[in-house]
């Protein structure tokens, strides 16, 4: 819809005084005639009922489904059913009721610590830790989505040999036949390739494995690696560290390319961190102000007081820049936005010293990591606000150049890929699948056969984590124990059992002995076995060995300071690659959640987009949807283009994790491999790249537009020290044509609500997926989301503020509010929606017969309609993840957040029993409240003063959306942050 | 011209009238009848099981506890079917070599569940919970009838809406004292008008229209 050429005059709408302060979108802001078209229909969808069958997603979710039928007809008669009990009753499990157990997601090889609900022997929800010490009780949205992951039927299922099923006794009897040789050539010519090592058990029997075969190389790839980080410390200490900041402590954060609150193995941990040093330092009446630069938008950009964009070529003179003040020199003159950001940085640092925060993220080049030490070190802010750890990753390995090398040279005669898939995610330039033809005998383990199973000899089915015992560390060294909650459903190994195996060829036989390798690993030598027995449950019933974290250690620049970089010739653009923020570099690609979850910032669903900046658009006259092609050294991708405000003027970003080339698997064919493009030295940039339209067109699914609310004082920012822009608490209830409600709304029974702080809501969706799993919510496919159709009982808005180049960005989640004077309750003529005594407003699916009426007279646009069986087709093992506390809905039903009324209903029962005690605050938690990893959403009982939720009513930043037209919600927000008197949160 | 209309003509076309008039009437009664008979709501059948199992025996001539084998009854939602191991702390000692028990013996032996036909169900949208009831005072045999004179174990009740409503509209007339709820012969005590609201107020339960509120039971 907007094309390059309407972008000046989206400029000027912005900037007069007319345009809209917060829009969402830049056809809300162009509103344009098709856009008002789009906003009067109401249901966009209905106006294409009989839209295109092609519904990709489901259609293979059907194949699947009939592969799948035979199991079904081993569930009993057609018309009886049977109540099976257990032979022997095991110990501790009750059918029908939660089981939970501590353990640990992992996340490229880290760890964040879990409870996982099991009921009936299978798992069906994450919840976050909250002893856990790194993870703090947060989740983060892959760890959510592994409940479904497990039940994927997507996942590998049998050992393959040259595409063929084949077993596991095969494999094992022809690789006994060749061990002999191996040992006797010392392991000459064997190369094993596994994912970034975290665990101690995994890196004890690596060890072992390398003195088994001496000669045997050991590489890593995969993920999104640390290499620029431990580069970064070597650069400036002189030895590979972990930064592990202190947000408590500090006083202001600088992100350069940070990337503290973005989706990553460190986001729950931080992001936990920085909202609790936010919130403290809020009560004390400041602002833990963070100026945050970036080439393209982040979260941690978007939560920023202070963002600049600025091209990645730019960063390293930047850092220098703020170095130079540090140490006592003028702040760069200059009225451009990033002088007057480095001025502005430069003076919250200097003002602040030892009590400030310099980060720099994953993606960033291993000398700005290095300027970034400087800085903190020239700040005093190292060793105060800053700790430094050994490296948690496993240090030793070679890189995936190195063994694409030795490949080349005909040096490895054996390939061991374990839980890796570099076919994939390696940079074409390495040409990683021709080289592994050169290999004789190529063995992968995965998940998923996936683009390296295709090509190897050997593909073994690997647990889940949700089916192995092992271990792992967080970021902070915290180690974390993971252990099965379920048998394993395809006979899969853990990488322990692999690795046992081909040291001593024996073991592999089944998972009996992966807990006798943990084991192994943790007891101390001259251990007594009952005191380590002691010592090992407790730590398995907490999850994590207590006081693990790596000792703090005591560091001092070594180096010089790295040169500033020469500036980046003209001519050419920039692209940088990022993981993208849902399937983060592809490993999770084939969870239907995560590809139906909403991009952060895009809200882009099952694809990745060309991301551009509205300038680079213009120039160009790039519209949004239009394919392009991105070329640099003979190779190119194509992929739609999308218009990203607050992206660098000239850089261009592509996300990983699409492009898969995996038949029949969903993941197949979305989006583009970015991976074609990846240099080997810099994989996270590259210049000098062509930016050319090729003329075709393709709209990416968005959920950018749905339940738009434009025109309204939806969000609210408050700056510091400024008049209250909360709702007034003594104000009289604005006067209504309706009577009161009848219902007794305070009394014995609790009045249930919610409180969701804007400003810790960081837009990470860990909500928005623990919903979906708590709630048995549907995927629907790209097309249906494209009619408009997307199930989520919880979205996360995104609103923009401010100048298109660099716009400020605010999150904010929307479930049900639950109204107290409900509108959709007036309009269903069949009473399916109605409100209860303690203040929910109800969705009875067996009375609605699909009028969606309430769904119009919604304000909030919170009401999902099943248009079509969107459940029918799941296949049996994933049915398996339902929770069958909550009714899986029919097509012609609406549906709508319940505040997790299964939840209220078990805490209810509970008290009931017990004495018929009033539920207790903090008793009932709602999913999406569970899963936040920095406490944005309180629940609880609203007509009890004594409630946190009550506490957080009390703010003066407290406010109901669109308050004014009396529905009285019972869901409220407390306005976002910003530093001084600026209705944008943004200053000059 | 001959007649068009035979002289039996408008006895038929009458007999046709009366008869439409009557499908009209009849066939909705006879569909809520069919809905309503024993045959499609399986109350009073007595389905063929693995093992003969007799709560009339057990149950009422030997007088074992429900929660015995139903043990957690009181504590969860589900009252819970018993595993063969409780079969077999009795028949390993008594009955050891009946032909009517070699299922449960077999089941033990071999690891393999027996497999019992369910006969109480509920819709998916229908979320219910056995402890709270029993604690509040509702008795096994209001719902599941008197299972100790029932020789083969058959549903006693139509799970309908409208029988759940009937005590959730007025619980005062089926809410029993602690120790009658697992009375499978009980009758409302003459007093039940005046012991019945007490009883209510005892347990907490909430009147009102708070019962028959659709998230108590739908969600």
């Amino acid at each position: 819809m907007t094309s390059g050429s309407d972008i000046a005059s989206l400029r000027e709408k912005l900037a007069g005084s007319d345009g809209p302060r917060f829009w969402r979108s830049l056809d809300a802001v162009a509103d344009s005639p098709e856009f008002r078209d789009y906003l009067a229909a109401e249901f966009p969808s209905a106006a294409r009922l009989a839209a295109s069958p092609e519904r990709r997603g489901f259609l293979k979710l059907m194949a699947a489904s009939f592969a799948l039928g035979g199991l079904t007809a081993c569930g009993g008669g057609a018309s009886r059913d049977y109540e099976v009990p257990y032979v022997n009753q095991p110990e501790r499990i009750v059918p029908g009721t939660d089981l939970s157990y501590a353990s640990s997601a992992v996340f490229d090889g880290f760890g964040n610590g879990i409870l996982v609900t099991t009921r009936n022997g299978r798992p069906l929800k994450i919840e976050g830790n909250p002893e856990h010490p790194w993870s703090l009780g947060g989740t983060d949205v892959l760890a959510q989505a592994s409940v479904l992951g497990l039940y994927d039927p997507f996942r590998s299922q049998a050992v393959q040999h040259l595409g063929k099923p084949s077993s596991w006794a095969a494999f094992r009897a022809e690789l006994q036949a060749q061990m002999p040789a191996w040992h006797a050539a010392g392991g000459e010519g064997i190369a094993v390739l596994t994912g970034p090592v975290t665990s101690p058990t995994v890196a004890a029997q690596i060890a072992r494995m390398r003195a088994a075969y001496p000669a045997s190389r050991w590489f890593v790839g995969g993920g999104a690696g640390r290499e620029a980080i431990y580069e970064g410390a070597r650069r400036a200490y002189g030895r590979p560290l972990e930064t592990i900041p202190d947000f408590g402590r500090a006083r202001t954060i600088v992100a350069l390319d940070g990337d503290f609150l973005d989706l990553g193995p460190g986001q729950v941990g931080l992001s936990g961190r920085w909202s609790a040093g936010r919130r403290a330092a809020y009560a004390e009446g400041r602002l833990l102000s963070l100026h945050a630069a970036a080439p393209t938008p982040t979260l941690t950009s978007a939560k920023a007081d202070h963002a600049v964009a600025v091209p990645e070529g730019r960063l390293e003179a930047l850092a220098h820049d703020l170095l130079g003040v540090a140490g006592g020199g003028a702040a760069p003159g200059g009225d451009d936005p990033v002088s007057r950001w480095v001025r502005g940085a430069a003076k919250a640092l200097t003002e602040a010293r030892g009590a400030g925060i310099v980060t720099a993220g994953l993606t960033a080049s291993p000398d700005l990591h290095a300027l970034v030490h400087r800085l903190n070190g020239a700040l005093g802010n190292t060793g105060a606000t800053l700790r430094h750890a050994a490296p948690v990753v496993e240090h030793g390995a070679g890189t995936l150049a190195e063994l694409a090398e030795a490949m080349e040279r005909g040096a490895v005669k054996v390939l061991i890929v374990l839980g890796a898939n570099p076919v994939y995610d390696a940079p074409a330039a390495l040409d990683f699948a021709a080289r592994m033809e050169r290999v004789p005998l190529k063995i992968h383990a995965g998940l998923y056969a996936d683009e390296t199973g295709a090509h190897a000899d050997w593909h073994l089915p690997t647990a889940h984590p949700l089916e192995s015992w092992g271990d792992v560390r967080s970021l902070d060294g915290t180690v974390g124990l993971i252990q099965p909650t379920v048998a394993p459903l395809y006979n899969g190994r853990t990488l322990q059992d692999m690795l046992a195996f081909l040291t001593d060829g024996r073991g592999s036989e089944g998972g009996a002995d992966a807990l006798g390798l943990v084991k192994a690993r943790w007891r101390k030598e001259g251990e007594d076995a009952a005191a380590f027995e002691a010592r090992f449950a407790d730590a398995l019933r907490r999850g994590f060995f207590p006081d693990s974290a790596g000792a703090a250690e005591d560091v001092a620049l070594t180096q010089e300071a790295p040169p500033v970089p020469p500036a980046p010739a003209p001519g050419g653009i920039e692209v940088v690659f990022r993981p993208d923020p849902t399937i983060w570099d592809g490993t999770h690609a084939d969870l239907a959640w995560l590809q139906e979850l909403p991009k952060p910032l895009t809200k882009i669903v099952w694809e990745n987009v060309v991301a551009l900046s509205p300038h680079l658009a213009e120039r160009e006259g790039i519209a949004m949807g239009d394919i392009v092609r991105v070329e640099a050294d003979g190779r190119a991708v194509e992929g739609a283009a999308w218009i990203l405000p607050g992206q660098a003027a000239e850089t261009v970003t592509l996300s990983l994790g699409y492009g898969r080339n995996v038949p029949d698997h969903l993941s197949n064919g979305l989006g583009y491999d970015a991976a074609t493009l990846r240099p080997v030295a810099t994989p996270w940039r590259l210049t000098g790249a062509r930016l050319t339209k090729t003329g075709r067109r393709r709209m990416p699914a968005t959920t950018q537009n749905l339940g738009t609310m434009e025109g309204q004082d939806i969000v609210r920012v408050q700056a510091l020290g400024a008049a209250p822009v909360g709702d007034p608490k003594d104000a009289a209830a604005p006067a209504s044509f309706y009577p009161p409600p009848e219902r007794q709304l305070t009394g014995e029974a609790a009045q249930w609500g919610m409180a969701i702080d804007l400003d810790a809501c960081i837009g990470c969706n860990a909500c928005v997926t623990a919903c979906q799993a708590e709630n048995n919510i549907p995927v629907v496919g790209r097309e249906e989301v494209a009619l408009g159709r997307w199930m989520g009982w919880l979205r996360v808005d995104r609103y923009y503020a401010g100048d298109l180049d660099a716009p400020a960005t605010h999150f904010q989640p929307v479930p049900c509010m639950h109204c107290e004077q409900a509108p959709c309750e007036v309009g269903c003529p069949v009473e399916a929606t109605l409100h209860d005594s303690e203040g929910l407003n109800l969705q009875v699916y067996n009375r609605c017969v699909g009028t969606r009426t309430c769904q119009s007279y919604c304000p909030y646009k919170v009401r999902r309609f099943n248009y079509l069986d969107y459940t029918g087709g799941m296949t049996p093992v994933q049915q398996q993840q339902r929770n069958p506390e909550v009714t899986v809905r029919a097509r012609g039903v609406m549906e709508k957040c319940t505040y997790c009324i299964q939840r209220i209903a078990a805490a209810r029962i509970t008290s009931a029993k017990d004495a018929h005690a009033p539920i207790p605050d903090g008793a009932v938690e709602t999913a999406c409240q569970g899963a936040c990893p920095t406490r944005a959403i309180t629940f609880g009982n609203v007509a009890d003063p004594g409630s946190r939720v009550s506490a957080a009513r009390k703010d003066p930043r407290e406010y109901a959306l669109l308050g004014h037209l009396n529905t009285r919600p019972r869901t409220t927000y407390l306005a976002g942050l910003a530093p001084a008197a600026d209705p944008t949160g943004r200053e000059g | 011209m001959a007649q068009l209309f035979t002289p039996g003509a408008d006895a038929v076309y009458r007999l046709a009238l009366m008869t439409g008039v009557a499908c009209l009437v009849g066939l909705p009664v006879l569909a809520a009848g069919i809905v309503r008979s024993n045959y499609v709501t399986g109350v009073g059948i007595a389905p063929a099981q693995p093992v003969p199992f007799s709560h009339k025996h057990h149950s009422g001539e030997l007088g074992i506890d429900c929660r015995y084998c139903h043990t957690t009854v009181d504590k969860v939602a589900s009252a819970g079917i018993p595993p063969t191991h409780t079969c077999m702390t009795c028949h390993s000692q008594i009955w050891t070599g009946s032909d009517m028990l070699k299922p449960v013996r077999d089941s033990y032996a071999q690891d393999k569940p027996l497999e019992w036909v369910r006969l109480n169900k509920l819709p998916q949208y229908v979320y219910y919970n056995h402890s709270v009831h029993v604690t509040k005072g509702i008795g096994c045999s209001t719902c599941h009838g008197d299972v100790t004179s029932m020789q083969m174990t058959y549903r006693a009740n139509a799970f309908e809406m409208q029988f759940c409503l009937d005590c959730h509209q007025a619980p005062e007339k089926y809410v029993r004292t602690p120790d009658q709820v697992w009375n499978m012969t009980w009758k409302p005590p003459a007093d039940q008008a005046t012991l019945g609201p007490k009883l209510v107020a005892e347990y907490h339960i909430r009147g009102g229209s708070r019962l028959t509120e659709c998230g108590i039971c739908h969600r």
